[in-house]
């Protein structure tokens, strides 16, 4: 650390975000390495530090003879402005050299209110922000995360984009990367090569058009650049490599805790579920795995908590057996588990009580939709009978509370679903009354409602958002009907959902839009004390683009979509054809009973799903 | 059970772990070495352990004290091995031993404080008759004598630095060195920007002699 950033770190709040040093953080010698990776997170270390991704592959990069891999995250504001003031340029927080001087800057996007994020590491670091503005081979600036699925509002910044699951993508264009620079290759000659291995998008060698109406015309690859990038996928996931060691943050953050990974993909199918689609086939990892996974973690993490992460825990098949043994051998350690992601039709109690007996910790379930007619359109197949009978099962064993999660929005909604919303809530606080253990302690209800944002790649893309008018309304409504006792409800802000919905379907013509709203302060948009939506309306104004456009349209069937030239193996023939479902209410079966060919078996070269 | 002491260095970046994160890091510490810690056993079983004098977030030291509870009779022989490889970078083990002395025989901590070269011979100077400043503490701010916490004050230029050799009441009533600076700020020999790395260097007994011996 130089006196320049110590002298930073003397104004800030936690600086321990800044310091790098923590347990099992990797430091090499600089003159033992040929390759500087920096993974750049686009939002603050707490979030950062929590992906499990990232984990993933600096565990995988520092593996690598010659390459050392380091981390840099968004600083907050006071750090921002301190590194501004006193002309520190963002660094690695491993070596503290600035990231500028790195060969490679890989960013993740996992959010699109990140976006600005990405610009403004790029110019704390030095880094001028496009492309086409960086000449040389160094430093390459690369993207993955699930946002890649329509990264085209910042594809104009990204020489690669890295479409699907890095494992095994990362070492083979490290390699070309080192051939290049041996033989001397220049960055456009690099790229075009870099265009042919599986999953890599160059979105310098895509022209796109576009019609008098607004809407793309052709995508055209140039100089031999596939037509559509296929996603890739890592085929047998006890196999790939995964990471016995984790960084232990020497400071709190979100997700504090070691996690291991039971599968990827998802079989349930929900409609507005970018995850449920891109992450497809489903890939388990078998318990002995995971068994020999967890443990490692902790003995060399210290953490006194694992995460069994996955999009639906609960559909693990063997999740009793493999939670029984792990409660035998960390409970006497003080080590507990943590189940996120459980469905309440097949809520087991024993199995959370189990799981529960280091620390006990709150009930979560996302019924999303008020009615059993809303919850076919989204193919969220929860029936309310299954929610209840999961709230009286845990009622009676001492719970005295639960978490709702909903969206407002959806496709088709009406004020019969809102006012479901808070039907489902009375029917809960009348299972406790009647059930609940400890009646008098009373029962808390949480309600949390978001705004249904529509994503690419799902069978909602073609959907458009409600308006700003509307939103307030189904806002009001709602608002009204959960006035009551023992209720407590968040609704999330319609202005962020807006932008979300803009960036979810944008095209690269929000490039200059977003560059304006960063030039305009905006950064750190997901943080509300720093959300400045006029700010983003000026921006969208400054650069003559109408945010409705890409929020509130319903595209055309026959329409060529931003995103049509990335694949994340469904076919877009399939997602339509969910989306005709949708419309007539008409429910998918889980994959776990027939498979429906939505195309992501194609990846695996066939085979079938691990449901 | 026996309770043991040891004595450590934070350095480095370890300096800027608060001392909440740093009880965090220190019990994550112990997992890892495999220290044969002692849990509390109420409802939520918690390591038992105590940082001795806690010290300010970016603040360095070369010999703080933890105490910790274990549930084996004696020091297991391996202690201060085991344990500094399982620490975060800056932060080192140099001893333990058994927890014998009261904590409240502590009245003292030595700093050091660098600060940018300045004239050493009007700073000590500074310190030879009353410096009043608003001393902040849990129960609001009051005026105070800074030299009625000041048991021992030197000066010296070490390269292109000031540093400050002092010894100030640590217990019930401590004073954090960043007073001694903020009165040199005040006074015009320090400038108001600049940056001050403060080091503790002992923990001290009423005698002024080490606590920890």
């Amino acid at each position: 650390m130089n006196d320049k950033i110590r002298a930073c770190l003397e104004n800030v709040r936690k600086p321990a975000r800044y310091t790098g040093g923590e347990y099992n953080a990797v430091y090499k010698e600089k003159n033992k390495v040929d390759l500087r990776f920096a993974f750049c997170f686009p939002d603050i270390y707490e979030i950062g530090m929590s992906h499990l991704g990232s984990k993933i592959l600096y565990g995988l990069l520092n593996e690598m003879e010659g390459v050392w891999c380091e981390r840099a995250y968004a600083p907050f504001l006071d750090m921002e402005a301190e590194m501004r003031k006193r002309g520190q340029p963002l660094y690695a927080l491993e070596s503290g050299d600035p990231v500028g001087d790195f060969d490679i800057l890989g960013f993740t996007l996992q959010y699109e209110m990140n976006y600005t994020g990405v610009l403004n590491i790029l110019d704390l670091a030095g880094v001028p922000l496009y492309s086409h503005q960086r000449t040389s081979l160094s430093p390459l600036v690369v993207a993955g995360g699930p946002c890649v699925y329509n990264a085209e509002p910042v594809a104009d910044f990204f020489d690669i984009i890295m479409i699907g699951e890095g494992e095994e993508m990362w070492p083979e264009l490290i390699a070309l990367y080192r051939r290049a620079k041996r033989e001397k290759m220049d960055k456009s000659a690099f790229l075009r090569e870099a265009a042919s291995i599986g999953g890599i998008y160059v979105p310098s060698l895509y022209d796109v058009t576009y019609r008098g109406n607004g809407t793309v015309a052709a995508i055209t690859p140039r100089e031999s650049a596939p037509p559509v990038v296929m996603k890739r996928v890592v085929k047998d996931l006890d196999k790939a490599y995964y990471p016995d060691k984790f960084i232990v943050p020497s400071t709190e953050i979100v997700f504090d805790r070691a996690m291991v990974e039971l599968f990827r993909g998802c079989r349930r199918g929900c409609r507005f579920c970018q995850a449920g689609y891109t992450y497809r086939p489903i890939r388990a990892k078998r318990p002995e795995t995971l068994e020999k996974q967890a443990k490692a973690l902790i003995a060399s993490t210290g953490w006194d908590e694992v995460s069994l992460t996955s999009l639906s825990s609960s559909d693990y098949p063997h999740l009793e057996s493999l939670c029984e043994c792990l409660v035998d051998y960390f409970e006497p350690m003080h080590v507990s588990l943590a189940l996120p992601s459980l469905r309440a039709d097949s809520f087991n109690l024993a199995l959370v009580e189990n799981v529960q007996k280091v620390r006990k910790s709150g009930l979560t379930f996302a019924p999303e939709a008020g009615t059993q007619r809303l919850r076919d359109v989204i193919n969220k197949n929860l029936r309310e009978e299954d929610l209840l009978e999961a709230c009286k099962v845990a009622f009676a064993a001492g719970y005295n509370g639960v978490k709702l999660y909903f969206m407002m929005g959806l496709p088709t909604e009406t004020d019969a679903d809102l006012l479901g919303i808070s039907q489902i809530v009375r029917h809960v606080i009348a299972t406790f009354r009647e059930h609940g253990k400890n009646k008098a302690r009373g029962v808390r209800i949480n309600v949390g409602i978001s705004i249904f944002v529509p994503k690419a790649q799902t069978p909602f893309q073609w959907l458009g958002q409600i308006g700003a008018q509307e939103a307030e309304r189904r806002k009001q409504f709602l608002m009204e009907s959960l006035k009551i006792k023992n209720v407590t409800y968040s609704i999330h802000n319609y202005q962020t959902s807006f932008l979300e919905a803009v960036f979810a379907r944008g095209d690269r013509r929000l490039a200059p839009v977003l560059e304006r709203a960063w030039r305009l302060g905006c950064r750190l948009d997901g943080w509300d004390e720093n959300f400045d939506f006029d700010a983003w309306m000026q921006a969208f104004s400054d650069c003559g683009v109408d945010p409705a456009f890409y929020a509130n349209r319903e595209l055309g069937a026959d329409e060529l979509l931003p995103w049509d030239h990335i694949s994340s193996g469904v076919t877009k023939r399939y997602l339509f054809s969910e989306l005709e479902r949708a419309k007539q209410g008409i429910a998918t079966p889980d994959c776990k009973f027939a498979c429906r060919n939505c195309g992501a078996l194609r990846l695996t070269g066939g085979g079938k799903c691990d449901v | 059970m026996f309770k043991v002491r040891f004595c450590f260095e934070k350095t480095g970046t370890a300096a800027y772990i608060s001392h909440l994160d740093l009880m965090k890091c220190l019990q994550r510490s112990f997992t890892r070495a495999g220290i044969p810690v002692r849990y509390s056993h109420g409802f939520n079983p918690h390591i038992e352990m105590s940082i001795v004098v806690p010290l300010s977030t970016g603040y360095e030291s070369r010999g703080d004290l933890c105490d910790l509870d274990l549930v084996t009779d004696e020091l297991p022989a391996d202690f201060t091995d085991r344990l500094n490889a399982a620490l975060p970078r800056g932060m080192r083990v140099l001893s333990a031993k058994q927890a014998d002395r009261p904590v409240n025989q502590i009245a003292y901590c030595a700093y050091e404080i660098r600060l940018p070269a300045g004239d050493e011979a009007a700073m000590a100077a500074l310190f030879a008759s009353p410096v009043c400043v608003e001393k902040k503490s849990k129960r609001g701010s009051r005026e105070v004598d800074l030299r009625d916490y000041i048991r021992k004050i030197a000066f010296c230029r070490e390269g292109n630095e000031t540093v400050c050799h002092c010894i100030l009441a640590a217990g019930n009533d401590p004073l954090n060195p960043m007073y001694l600076t903020k009165a040199l700020k005040n006074a015009g020999f320090v400038p108001e920007e600049a940056a001050a790395h403060y080091i503790r260097t002992k923990i001290l007994d009423e005698n002024c002699q080490n606590f920890y011996n």
